[in-house]
């Protein structure tokens, strides 16, 4: 007891200077409005300045274990966005094939699992087949719609195109400002950006930079799908039409997703030139 | 008894040149001297604790009242009075601060009480303008209202020192 006296006796200067002190500091605080308003934002202040320290250290001792859940969350994350982007691609492609649906061709989209482009006959095979109505003579088109090739042969749940990069592949190509001359289109080996454009007229207007679009002559191909755009021409040596080298507009090494384009008169066609094949023979 | 009459005297005419001299001559606003501060800073030095509290209570009681600042030069006297032992040691060292007197030239050296002042007054009048303009943004002004009105109030000190206390001193 006396020791608690002796406490209370050393201390009782404090305790009456912080009673006074509070007691004219709430005093002040309470006098208008704007003091009131200060020392309760200040007060609020040092409150959460103090609760954010203690709020600091508690996260300190946790941050292990929050890592480990961020980790496990970026992982979700990125499988959640990885599906979202592969979603994503389908539905371009799909909107795509839609539109076009609206033409006399049928479009699908389908995913390409190997392609090449460093051989002399490049092909490129896509995970559907006749079980999804793909065909033989469907054309394929890249993802922004541009020539890719046309499809050979077809099993169960996988098909095989020739590619435009394969010297057996036939198309026609025209540019597109001046549509009344055309030519052939073939790869010459070599660069897997470049075609040639052979036998295009001599006076057609030509310049570097024309978009090379095609005919409709052929079977496979829809007219005006983009095949690539003039890198340079010449004439031949009797000047009589132009040979033009085309730099590609699909980009042959990254394919990844593709549009599968079908003429539904292309059977009745090719019956009829069976017919007079067997006619003229 | 002659102690308590002088230091009386020191209280009225602190309290007085502070209320009907500094607070309505208006000379600038960045002079506001605080010069009441007179009677604690003055205070002899073996004054228990709890009388130099009760004086500055006092002391911003009587300003409070006056100027018609409530609570503010009663919370920030009653801080100074608190303060007033650990800036006496710091400034007049413990030694002579337990041996007691007035606190004057005479009985603490020339420097010692200039320190003692300059200390206790800033103390004072930084912790008066803080909490009248409770504002960051003022602080140049705070700054300039406090070093300018410091100076003055320890000047006025010194000379209240000289007046009330030089004879105490020597008794």
């Amino acid at each position: 007891m006396d020791k608690l006296l002796e406490f209370i006796r050393s201390i009782y200067v404090v305790v009456v200077f912080i009673l006074l002190e509070v007691a004219a500091l709430s005093y002040y605080a309470r006098s208008n409005a704007y003091t009131q308003a200060r020392l309760l934002t200040r007060s609020n202040q040092v409150v959460g300045g103090v609760q954010g320290l203690f709020t600091s250290v508690r996260t300190f001792w946790q941050l292990g274990a929050e890592n480990r859940r961020l980790t496990e969350q970026i992982i979700a994350l990125e499988e959640e966005l990885t599906a979202y982007r592969e979603a994503e691609a389908e539905g371009r492609l799909r909107l795509l094939a839609d539109t076009m649906r609206r033409l006399p061709y049928y479009y699908s989209t389908a995913r390409v699992t190997t392609s090449s482009i460093n051989r002399t006959r490049n092909f490129v095979t896509i995970d559907r087949g006749s079980k999804m109505g793909v065909e033989t003579g469907m054309a394929l088109l890249a993802a922004n719609g541009a020539m890719v090739g046309h499809i050979v042969s077809v099993s169960k749940n996988y098909a095989v195109a020739l590619t435009i990069l394969n010297p057996q592949f036939q198309a026609s190509g025209k540019l597109s400002h001046n549509p009344d001359y055309y030519g052939s289109i073939r790869w010459e080996g070599g660069d897997y950006r470049y075609v040639t454009m052979d036998e295009l007229s001599k006076y057609a207007d030509i310049h570097v930079g024309d978009k090379v679009i095609s005919t409709g002559f052929s079977d496979y191909f829809p007219a005006d799908i983009p095949i690539g755009e003039v890198e340079s021409f010449q004439l031949n040596e009797t000047g009589t039409y132009y040979t033009v080298r085309v730099r590609l507009a699909a980009d042959m090494s990254s394919l990844s997703n593709v549009i599968l384009a079908r003429n539904p008169n292309s059977p009745e066609l090719k019956g009829l030139e069976a017919k007079l094949k067997k006619r003229y023979q | 008894m002659y102690r308590l009459f002088a230091y009386t005297l020191l209280f009225v005419v602190a309290m007085l040149f502070q209320i009907f001299f500094f607070d309505n001559l208006a000379i600038s606003i960045y002079l506001s001297p605080l010069i009441y501060i007179a009677f604690v800073a003055l205070l002899p030095m073996e004054t228990p604790p709890i009388v130099v509290l009760a004086c500055g209570l006092l002391s911003g009681l009587t300003m409070d009242w006056s100027m018609g600042l409530e609570g503010i030069n009663t919370a920030v006297t009653l801080f100074s009075a608190f303060s007033r032992r650990m800036v006496m040691n710091l400034s007049i060292g413990k030694e002579t601060v337990r041996e007691g007197g007035v606190p004057t030239v005479w009985k603490v050296g020339n420097y010692s009480f200039i320190l003692y002042l300059v200390l206790f007054v800033a103390l004072h009048h930084l912790c008066f303008f803080l909490l009248e303009s409770l504002s960051w943004e003022l602080l140049p002004i705070v700054l300039l209202r406090f070093v300018l009105s410091s100076a003055v109030s320890i000047c006025f000190i010194w000379l209240f020192s000289q007046l009330f206390l030089s004879k105490l001193s020597s008794l």
